[in-house]
This record gives structure tokens, C-alpha cells and sequence, in this order.
């Protein structure tokens, strides 16, 4: 049976490609878009439109559709309520990260899941990259001995709207941009961060909110790694931006950057030169492993805790700014 | 003319004394060595002599150049100016700042010129990025990062793995990038550093530093000695007008492919690139020329201590975990 999937809100822009890819899952007959719900109504029909599916008015409309699953891109301080709407409608919840913006709102929906007997996955795309496999195959297989040391960035441009308003998106550049590197590093490791040292500004934008952050995370297994999380790239950039892995082991040192392969467009007609990225798409992989995980009854591979110990980070990261101090994790509920 | 004595016969003495051969206005008259037996080898393929003490060497030349393991840096130059001499001292000037302090104290009595050599000030690409910076070319810096570094260097009597001597890569290699920073962007309000240096690993080190600049500006700096891949240089400078990027894998006019290659490696890394003018003559031309003109280089002795005063408050975080402030800033 393919699975019924419904999308809560596209105000993540990240909703359009995964909206794309449960299209081909369902033209192989793995998964069904069944609608859109979205606070945006004009927003909703629109992208409804455009993948061919049903506009549902209310969220509440979408769960009575018959749906098994949710994927919800909403603004990072609402994946709180609607995760419980879909929970307690019994539909499993893939929610875009950050997971949330406080750390009450994360345990709430990891709670929320489990009474409710459905499973809540973070949306990690990075943990799909071929070139992630692989760096992830090498450490396990001790290829670089014993891991020292992580130099991460995961660096883009200020995407406006609602990302920063930080009533709607807990924060900045640090909220959006941290949680990525900072799973992929628990991943690795398999250890947690025990203590973090943020210096954050709004040197790009010089706005009321963060766009600046440079984390440094300590692991309980003595790793340490920093993690660039700025809006910096320029507006002229070719590309959206990047994320970097730099593992130091004992044995040797790999390097990843995990969009690299791409092919230089050099475009007089817009008067721009642009990377064309031909790697493999790793929102594919997040939805397939989604849809795939419901399917079968299996446990999602990324959960909400996976998310909360990221999202943590980022809520530490802020705290140490504050303070002029590392913090310790885990933090206080 | 200057005549010219230079201490220390390793890569870095080596790569001086071939400066000097370059330049008209000075004349490389010899060699101290503590390692008499090697001096001997290394003089002639610059047509100097070796000098059987430091003394006899001061005796001989109107300025000393010293390439010696950082902790004999002191020694080195308060014989030099009670002799009267200048002085042109690797980087880092000291091991610790009270023996910078010293430096500086004898040498302004004395009125003799000491200069560090932060010859990163004398590379092409990271003059022409602060001319950029200082040009307005990416509006106001907020976020730069520097990484530096590649196989463990080896060197004699593997001075560079003995901390109490070295400093580790914080002191000894990344100074350049702490020194350019403060020249590009100003002063430093705070250091956050974590290392590798005090898990005594064989031959392996690295450290990421996160500086907090007095304008606002965010830095951080990769010191590697844990890249068996080569020696590398990057830097990224973003402001809130655009972004300058240099990356040394990315800037190599020349690609050579031998199909008997051996093995490398011995020695300092260092940066490489074929240029008419080499950054470590125009250093050295331009200490030349400020002591024969009697003025000041652009490189003060204060400039090398506040480089030295950065990594050992990156050394000092990394060992306690503490965020350190400079200099008694908030």
C-alpha cells in the first residue's frame, strides 16, 4: 500500500522539494500526496496546483483526508502545535528542523508522538549524502583510527521572511544553521555534546537578529569541533551555500564537502556564474527513508530526539553568547 | 652595505641567507651554527663562512638575522644589542612575554632596530587582501576564517613536538594569521581555543580558535599539524558588502606530474609560489632598508609581542577551557 502523505504548511521552502520528491514516489506507486494544507491559503492553492493535488482549508480538513503521514515545513515556532494536531489525529510526523525553538516545545512532541503511537522523524537530509555514507563508512571502519577533532561549516545567505522574525523562528543564522553539522556529528561520533561556546553577531545583516555564529561543541567522548553557521555567503555567490566536514583521526584526515559536484555556469544572459549541482539529491533519501519507515512499521532512522539534541545545541549556542562563557549540556528543562 | 650574520642553518636560515644573496644592499658574511658540522655544509652554497661563536659572528656584521627554536630567541638578542647590532628574529619573538618585554626594553635603550619577521605581511595575497579590506572591497568584515597547515613538521632534534620550546602549531604557525588579523582588522577583545597540544598524541596537533574582534568582527583559525595531505593555506574574509576567498590548492599556476616520484617531506612546510619577488626578500629588503635609512620598519617589536600575547592566550584557553580576554578588555 502506497502511504498517504499530507503537507502542513510550505512556509519552509525546503516543503517544495520534498512535496517533489513524494510526487515520484507516488509515480512508482510508494506513496501518495494526497494534499495541502496551509495558514497561507493563497500560498496553499497555489503549490497545490502545482504538484496536481488536492487544497485542504484547514490542517484539521487534511487529517480527515485519509492521510497516514505528514511532512510539516511550517515556521519553526509552529511545528510545536501542529505536531500535536497530527499526533493526536494518530498521523506519523516528518517535521522540518529545527525540531523546535525551545526545549519544553521538542520534549512536548516527542511525548506528544509517543502517547499517540505515531513516529516523529526530523528532517536530517544530510544523513543521505553518498559522500556522508562514505565519510561515515571510513570512521566506523577506523580508516582515520581514532576521530580528535571536526572542523564544520554550514554557511548560506539570509533568507528573509519569517527566518528572521525571531518570534516566528527562535532565533537567526545560529537556529537554522546549526542543526545540521551538529546531527551529523553526533552521528559520526555516536556521542553527545556536553558543553558549547558560541560567539554569535549581525555583522551581515545588522538586524534584530542573529546572522554571525561560530559554535564551538564539546562531545563526552573529548571530540571537539567548531561550526561556522553564518549567513555570509554574498549575494553574487554562486551557489546557496555549503556544508563542510573536516575530520582529524588519528590516522589521517578526510575532508567533505558534501556539494561539491557541481559544473560552473558561466550565464551572460542573467549576467551570473552559477554552480549547477549534479550530485545525488539527499531529500530524496529523507522522504524515501520516510515513506519506507511507515510503510513497513519500522522505526524512523532519524527520530525527535535526533532533533531535540541538535536543536539543543543551537538554544546553548545562544545561552553561551549571552553569558561570554561555554555552556554545559544537557541544558536545564 | 649591511653586513650580515644569520643563526640558525635550518630551512628557514637557509631561505634567508638565499634573500641576501639577492639583495645589493647587503652582504651575507656568515653562519653561526650550534651544529658546527652542519654549518659547515650549508656556508658555502651561499659563499659565506661559519663563525665558531656567536661572539665572533657579532664581532663581524652590522646586523644578525636569527632562525633559531623560539626559547633561544632572548639569549640571541640581548647579546646582539649589548654588541650593538640590529636584529631581524623569527616569529614567533618569544616563548613567553615577559622574554618579548625584555626584548623590547634592551633594544629601545640600546637604539638598535629589532623587527619580527611576520613575513606574512610581505605575501602577495594576504597585502593585496588587506588593501582590499582596507579599500572598503567587502564593506565592513563580520566573519573571517584562516586555516594553516599540513604534515607535522620535522626539523632538528624535533625541536617543533617539544612544547615547553615550540608553542605547539598555536604559537609557532598560526602567529602568522594572528599577526595578520590584528594588522588587517584591528585588536583582539577575546580568545576561545581547543587543541590537541596537551593530549601528547605522536606527532600529531591541531587547534580551532575562535577570536572575538574589538570592531565586532568574528574570526576563526584552523592550526594543523594533522594533514598528511600537504601543506595548505585559506582564507575567507565576508562582510556585509562581499567576501574575498583564497584557497593555496586553488591558486597554482604550475601542475607537475613526475612518473618516478618518490617520497617527500623534511623541514618546515611552508608556502610556495613562483613569484618575481619572494615574499622573504621583500621582508628582509625592507628591514635592509629601514636600518640603512635609519627608520623604522613596519613591523615593530611590540606588533611581534601582541601576535605572541594572542597564541598564548589561545594556548592558555585551550589548556583551561576558559574563555581568555586581552590585554584587560570586557
Amino acid at each position: 500500500m502506497a502511504v498517504r502523505i499530507g503537507m502542513m504548511s510550505f512556509a519552509h521552502m525546503h516543503a517544495y522539494s520534498y512535496a517533489h520528491w513524494v510526487k515520484q514516489l507516488e509515480a512508482q506507486g510508494k506513496a501518495v500526496l494526497v494534499g495541502v494544507a496551509d495558514d497561507d491559503a493563497q500560498r496553499g492553492q497555489q503549490v497545490a496546483q502545482h504538484y496536481e493535488t488536492r487544497f485542504f482549508p484547514s490542517y484539521e480538513a487534511l487529517l480527515d483526508a485519509g492521510v497516514d503521514a505528514v511532512i510539516i515545513c511550517s515556521e519553526n515556532i509552529k511545528h510545536r502545535p501542529l505536531t500535536e494536531m497530527a499526533a493526536k489525529a494518530g498521523k506519523h510526523v516528518l517535521c522540518e528542523k529545527p525540531l523546535a525553538t525551545t526545549k519544553a516545545d521538542g520534549k512536548a512532541m516527542i511525548e506528544i508522538c509517543r502517547t499517540n503511537g505515531v513516529q516523529l522523524m526530523t528532517a536530517f537530509p544530510c544523513r543521505f549524502s553518498p559522500s556522508y555514507i562514505r565519510l561515515k563508512q571510513m570512521v566506523q571502519d577506523s580508516e582515520l583510527g581514532e576521530v580528535l577533532a571536526i572542523r564544520g561549516t554550514n554557511r548560506g545567505r539570509n533568507p528573509g521572511g519569517w527566518f528572521i522574525v525571531p518570534e516566528l523562528s527562535g532565533g537567526g543564522a545560529v537556529i537554522d544553521h546549526t542543526v545540521h553539522v551538529t546531527d551529523l556529528c553526533r552521528d559520526l561520533l555516536g556521542s553527545e555534546v556536553v558543553e558549547v561556546y558560541a560567539e554569535i553577531g549581525n555583522g551581515f545583516c545588522h538586524g534584530n537578529f542573529d546572522d554571525t555564529g561560530m559554535l564551538t561543541l564539546t562531545f563526552a567522548n573529548d571530540v571537539f569541533a567548531t561550526l561556522d553557521s553564518s549567513w555570509s555567503r554574498p549575494k553574487v555567490f554562486p551557489t546557496w551555500g555549503d556544508v563542510t566536514l573536516q575530520v582529524v583521526g588519528t590516522k589521517g584526515l578526510v575532508y567533505m564537502d558534501m556539494f561539491a559536484q557541481n559544473s560552473t555556469l558561466y550565464d551572460d544572459l542573467n549576467m551570473r556564474i552559477t554552480l549547477e549541482h549534479w550530485g545525488s539529491s539527499i531529500d530524496l533519501g529523507l522522504v524515501s527513508a520516510f515513506v519506507q519507515s511507515v510503510q513497513e512499521g519500522k522505526p524512523v532512522p532519524i527520530t525527535g530526539e535526533d532533533g531535540l539534541a541538535a536543536a539543543e545545541v543551537a538554544f546553548a549556542a545562544y545561552e553561551s553568547a549571552k553569558r561570554g562563557e561555554p555552556v554545559k549540556l544537557p541544558l536545564p528543562d | 652595505m649591511l653586513k650580515v650574520g644569520i643563526v640558525g642553518t635550518g630551512t628557514m636560515g637557509r631561505t634567508h641567507a638565499a634573500a641576501y644573496t639577492k639583495l645589493p644592499s647587503a652582504q651575507l658574511v656568515g653562519f653561526y651554527d650550534a651544529d658546527q658540522a652542519f654549518a659547515g655544509r650549508v656556508a658555502p652554497q651561499f659563499g659565506a663562512k661559519v663563525f665558531e661563536s656567536y661572539d665572533a659572528l657579532l664581532q663581524q656584521v652590522d646586523m644578525v638575522d636569527l632562525c633559531t627554536p623560539t626559547p633561544t630567541h632572548l639569549d640571541l638578542v640581548l647579546k646582539a644589542v649589548s654588541a650593538g647590532k640590529h636584529i631581524l628574529c623569527e616569529k614567533p619573538l618569544g616563548r613567553t612575554l615577559e622574554q618579548c618585554e625584555q626584548m623590547i626594553e634592551a633594544t629601545s635603550k640600546a637604539g638598535v632596530t629589532l623587527m619580527p619577521a611576520q613575513v606574512l605581511r610581505f605575501f602577495p595575497e594576504f597585502k593585496q587582501a588587506r588593501d582590499l579590506v582596507l579599500a572598503g572591497a567587502v564593506g565592513k568584515p563580520a566573519a573571517i576564517r584562516t586555516r594553516r597547515g599540513g604534515p607535522y613538521p620535522r626539523a632538528v632534534n624535533d625541536w617543533y613536538a617539544d612544547f615547553e620550546q615550540s608553542g605547539g602549531p598555536i604559537l609557532d604557525m598560526v602567529i602568522h594569521d594572528f599577526d595578520w588579523l590584528r594588522w588587517t582588522f584591528g585588536e583582539v577583545e577575546r580568545v576561545f581555543a581547543k587543541a590537541l597540544t596537551f593530549k601528547k598524541l605522536d606527532h600529531i596537533d591541531y587547534a580551532l580558535i575562535t577570536l572575538r574582534l574589538k570592531s565586532g568582527a568574528i574570526a576563526h583559525v584552523e592550526a594543523n599539524w594533522a594533514d598528511p595531505g600537504g601543506f595548505k593555506v585559506d582564507f575567507e574574509i565576508a562582510g556585509d558588502a562581499g567576501m574575498i576567498a583564497f584557497d593555496s590548492r586553488l591558486a597554482m599556476p604550475l601542475t607537475v606530474a613526475k612518473q618516478d616520484a618518490g617520497g617527500g617531506g623534511g623541514g618546515v612546510a611552508m608556502p610556495e609560489s613562483p613569484l618575481a619577488e619572494d615574499p622573504y626578500t621583500l621582508e628582509i629588503q625592507h628591514f635592509v632598508d629601514s636600518v640603512l635609512a635609519g627608520q623604522k620598519p613596519s613591523i615593530s617589536a611590540e606588533d611581534g609581542m601582541k601576535a605572541v600575547e594572542i597564541a598564548l592566550a589561545a594556548i592558555e584557553s585551550a589548556r583551561t577551557g576558559k574563555v581568555i580576554r586581552l590585554g584587560g578588555g570586557a
